[in-house]
């Protein structure tokens, strides 16, 4: 027995999302429970039925959570700052207000 | 085509062949849900209860299509006839057994099913032709399941293989039964409601099994079914015990509605 992850599409142009898992003893039963499971309601257009095996398993946090503060790498995050420093600058130049547009 | 269009004695055929087909579809659906909770492995549970209730909704339709020529109700054809009065194939009066049974006769009544809804596609009695053309989308499915675990029994070892080959002899004569026991094929095909008698249907369904079986060296059906009673109305316990439990509901009240 080998377990399987389906992942499954709900409407055509959607994203293949996780939908969960089966155990099956091959391919071809894996894919007939997979229709059952995650088909069987007309849920789904389309399902990937992968061997758990197969699945590349990175959970390091060295590669992952590495320690230093990486909020620059973050859009929001970069803003924030800038948005900060912007302030102190206004403040700086007697403009408390930011200007109108 | 309009049941209008149909005489009296071709419309009593179609009547017949639809009561036939749909009570084949229940009483099956019946049988395999009895494998819910019990089947051999958690996924084949929810797969073959799943199976099972796809059959029903096929008998659902076509009590529908037989409402719709005849009148009546369908619901009140489904559950209000008494055991007798049932006319789905011998094949269908054994109950679930065990796992090796349940799977050969699947695979029996699934490969007679689709040479009888090929016979039908093309029907000219339009609202079968669509049904039919629906149910075949969802057989198809259901047969490639069934010929999967067909495989795995056959050599998946001496127990296994032994199970298997008994179920297959004990229930090839009743098989040739979903086939037969129907009256007025010819008018039927005189009408173009059906491609060919169920003669033919017959021998295209076994000529088509012939190279499977052979090639898992499987038993193959003896040269004929059973003179009589292919479609009741002689059952014996084991329907009468399903059909106590699948009316149960509907006999407390039958007046309730759902």
């Amino acid at each position: 027995m080998q377990v399987w992850e389906v992942f499954r599409r709900e409407r055509e142009g959607g994203a293949m999302q996780h939908a969960g898992n089966l155990l099956a003893p091959d391919a071809e039963l894996a894919s007939h429970y997979a229709r059952e499971f995650y088909g069987r309601r007309q849920e789904s257009v389309r399902l990937w039925i992968v061997p758990r095996a197969a699945i590349l398993d990175l959970d390091d946090p060295d590669l992952l959570q590495p320690p230093f503060d990486r909020s620059f790498k973050k859009p929001a995050g970069y803003s924030t700052e800038i948005k900060a420093k912007l302030a102190a600058a206004r403040s700086r130049a007697g403009a408390a207000e930011e200007p109108k547009r | 085509m309009t049941a209008q269009a149909l005489d009296t004695s071709t419309r009593t055929a179609l009547a017949d062949l639809l009561l036939a087909m749909a009570d084949d579809e229940f009483v099956l659906g019946f049988w395999d849900s009895e494998w819910t909770g019990i089947a051999p492995l958690l996924e084949e549970d929810v797969a073959f209860a799943s199976l099972a209730q796809d059959e029903i909704g096929h008998a659902q339709a076509l009590y529908r299509l037989l409402a719709d020529l005849d009148g009546g109700d369908p619901d009140a054809i489904a559950f209000g006839r008494r055991p007798e009065e049932y006319r789905h194939a011998r094949l269908l009066d054994h109950p679930r057994t065990d796992w090796a049974f349940s799977v050969a006769r699947r695979f029996l009544y699934d490969t007679a099913d689709a040479a009888r809804l090929d016979a039908l596609v093309a029907s000219a009695y339009a609202p079968l032709a669509e049904v039919v053309a629906k149910m075949r989308r969802e057989e198809t499915y259901h047969l490639r399941h069934m010929v999967a675990w067909l495989e795995r029994l056959a050599t998946g070892g001496d127990q296994p293989r032994a199970r298997l080959v008994a179920a297959l002899e004990r229930l090839w004569p009743d098989a040739l039964c979903v086939l037969d026991g129907v009256e007025g094929d010819d008018l039927l095909v005189e009408a173009g409601v059906l491609a060919e008698p169920l003669a033919d249907v017959r021998r295209r369904w076994l000529a088509g099994l012939a190279p499977e079986l052979a090639r898992l060296g499987l038993p193959g059906p003896p040269p004929a079914a059973p003179a009589v009673g292919c479609r009741g109305p002689d059952r014996g316990g084991d329907f009468r015990w399903l059909w106590e439990q699948f009316t149960m509901v509907r006999r407390s009240d039958p007046e309730a509605v759902w």
